[in-house]
């Protein structure tokens, strides 16, 4: 859903409804899809280092989408991302350096293998809960680099691995050369931000996001509705864990070298937590946002001031964020537009015709459902 | 068995820090229900304060007070202009403030006293002929001074908690801060209070810790030790003072045992091997060893 809204003309009471896929819905939606076309087309010209930066926004607005599922949907806080964000980077790696791999054949296989890790880390969840599973993710967190070092055969230790620029030539197929790897990498993530968004869009607004929701909201009034806490929980950090280590994947191409104690420890998941919040826990729209935060705050702050000092800046910035939008940024403008708009749910029964004021005789209201996305 | 009380030592020694912070940990948990990540950054950041001291010729001891004093007025300040405000609004805010918390003061440390590694004075002799033999093994006194003050800490603690009026309507305000209210606690005040406690604890851990750190005082000291604290504070139960301790203690005595005996994991895997074995222990009690289970009603 777009967080565009429309200057709205004075006449029609706030918040003007909207039916929905009526024509003014998909209008605005056909309006935010050009602006953020524009925005892309704007942002694809711009120079080499501009172009590093979105991408380097675009890998780790999927690494947070990822947190976001089991983090901002399903209540399970996770300071352990940051592992497989290093397991999807070290897959990619590993396959591309030692096998010879093809860089994007490599995504699928981190995926798939963050997947399955994903569900093993979820297990305890079964069990154990808020703070407690907090502790469990930590242990993750703190191993993965201990791993990487421990198995130096295959990741090459703490030397680090990496990937020559000649392994990452663009495919012939795009026409680009060696020279113009960023280009073709920030192609690539965007698509995979773009499917990633469209992914955890549908999936949150389908049965099991509502399943997710109410797993979040109480745990036992979910179970007692018929929900297999089980198997919610283990499949969502799963697909958690396989979203971010797809960002991972991207994050070693566009780094090229990897180190345990550079991109993959404990502080790698306190960045995803930062971008997460400060763009808007339970969003879709968020961690976009999130991550334009994560990558551009110390850039800028670092502008302005030197070494320590811009660290110092970032934080109070982020108690700022917090003090101004507690919601994070996506979730207040969110809160903000439905002042303005609301776009009517999708009924069977036309409720606009409905009249839901100035009712003579009583009549049952019509039940007014909220979007599932919106239940945060 | 020389070997083995070696490896106890400097176990407990771990142990007994780690023990204090989860203890300021906890302090905090019941007051406010939250873990402040920050714990451990503004000690780091009152024990450059006490380092800054010791070079203008004031005596450790003293510093180590003044320390203290600057932890509990930034722990309280923190909690009434930053941590109340957010508490209400929802959980991920008020962590959020801990996460910025935690770069700030880290920055500020860096800014103020910059990044080189700084010899923190111990509060003890720490010549290396200032030992007692015991069994065979050698109990440097820093480690054993270090056992006595965190002794003493938890003992002016505990007395705090449990026999004093103060202590009554900390653990009243814990336990339900609607009802505390009622019969007339001033919840806000006990909670600065709380968190005053809490950084005044930690400030002297840091102080404490510093000169035993492999890695002295620098900008990276307080992190390792959070992340340990932490985890004492959960496995012993997040409400519980007593499993703060007795968790803090585990975790130090395990992981001088790991390094020491099982050489497969000790070196590289040490962390994680300790890490692991307190999540199987969690597996087993999912709210720490201590910890009370909480019933819920829908």
């Amino acid at each position: 859903m777009g967080t565009s809204t429309t200057p709205s003309s004075a006449p029609p009471r706030l918040p003007v409804r909207l039916p929905y896929h009526g024509p003014a819905h998909r209008g605005l939606q056909a309006g935010s899809l050009l602006v953020a076309a524009l925005l892309i087309w704007q942002v694809s010209g711009a120079s080499n280092f501009r172009l590093g930066q979105v991408t380097s926004v675009c890998i780790f607005a999927i690494a947070i989408s990822g947190l976001n599922l089991a983090t901002g949907f399903t209540g399970m806080l996770s300071i352990g991302h940051s592992a497989f964000y290093g397991l999807g980077a070290y897959v990619t790696g590993i396959l591309v350096v030692d096998h010879g791999w093809d860089p994007l054949l490599t995504i699928p296989v981190a995926v798939a293998l963050c997947f399955v890790i994903g569900v093993l880390v979820g297990l305890p969840a079964l069990r154990i809960r808020g703070l407690y599973l907090a502790l469990v993710t930590l242990a993750v967190a703190v191993a993965f680099p201990e791993l990487v070092r421990h198995f130096k055969d295959l990741t090459g230790g703490s030397s680090g691995l990496v990937i020559r620029a000649r392994l990452l030539t663009p495919p012939e197929w795009t026409g680009l050369s060696v020279g113009q790897r960023n280009t073709w990498l920030f192609w690539v993530s965007l698509v995979l931000l773009v499917l990633t968004l469209a992914v955890v869009r549908q999936f949150t607004r389908s049965r099991w996001g509502l399943a997710m929701v109410a797993v979040r909201d109480n745990e036992v009034a979910a179970a007692s509705s018929g929900i297999n806490l089980a198997v919610v929980k283990t499949v969502v950090f799963g697909i958690s864990g396989a979203i971010t280590g797809m960002g991972g994947s991207m994050i070693a191409l566009y780094l090229g070298a990897l180190s345990p104690d550079g991109s993959f420890t404990l502080l790698k998941s306190i960045e995803l937590i930062t971008g997460l919040i400060v763009g808007g826990v339970a969003t879709v729209g968020g961690p976009v946002v999130g991550a334009m935060a994560v990558v551009f705050l110390p850039y800028l702050t670092a502008q302005f001031s030197s070494g320590q000092m811009s660290a110092v800046i970032f934080g109070v910035v982020l108690i700022f964020i917090v003090f101004v939008m507690p919601h994070g940024v996506v979730g207040t403008l969110q809160r903000a537009a439905r002042r303005l708009v609301v776009v009517d749910p999708d009924l069977p029964v036309d409720t606009s015709r409905v009249p839901t004021r100035d009712l003579s005789v009583p009549t049952p209201q019509p039940i007014t459902v909220g979007q599932p996305g919106d239940a945060a | 068995m020389q070997e083995l009380l070696l490896r106890l030592f400097s176990g407990l020694t771990n142990g007994s820090i780690y023990a204090i912070v989860a203890l300021a940990l906890v302090v905090v948990f019941r007051g406010t229900g939250t873990i402040n990540f920050a714990q451990g950054e503004m000690a780091l950041f009152t024990t450059y304060v006490a380092w800054w001291l010791t070079t203008l010729g004031i005596p450790v001891w003293i510093t180590i007070v003044g320390a203290a004093s600057l932890g509990f007025a930034l722990g309280a300040i923190v909690e009434r202009t930053l941590i109340r405000p957010v508490r209400a609004k929802n959980d991920m805010a008020t962590l959020i403030v801990a996460l910025g918390l935690f770069i700030a003061f880290n920055g500020l440390a860096g800014v103020l006293f910059g990044p080189i590694t700084k010899q923190m004075p111990s509060l003890f002799p720490n010549d290396l002929d200032t030992y007692l033999l015991i069994g065979g093994a050698r109990l440097y006194f820093d480690a054993l001074g270090v056992w006595i003050v965190v002794l003493g800490l938890l003992g002016v603690t505990f007395w705090l908690f449990n026999r004093t009026t103060l202590g009554l309507q900390m653990r009243a305000v814990a336990n339900n801060p609607e009802s505390a209210r009622l019969v007339g606690v001033r919840a806000g005040r006990i909670m600065m209070l709380g968190w005053g406690m809490a950084g005044a604890i930690a400030s002297v851990a840091g102080v404490l810790i510093a000169p035993l750190s492999p890695q002295q005082l620098s900008l990276q000291t307080m992190f390792h030790v959070l992340i340990f604290a932490s985890a004492a504070a959960l496995l012993g139960g997040l409400n519980s003072t007593t499993g703060a301790v007795v968790g803090g203690l585990f975790i130090g005595l395990l992981q001088a045992i790991l390094i020491g005996y099982v050489p497969a994991v000790g070196g590289e895997l040490q962390q994680t091997a300790a890490l692991a074995i307190i999540v199987m222990i969690l597996l087993v009690r999912p709210t720490g060893l201590f910890g009370q289970k909480v019933t819920e009603r829908v």
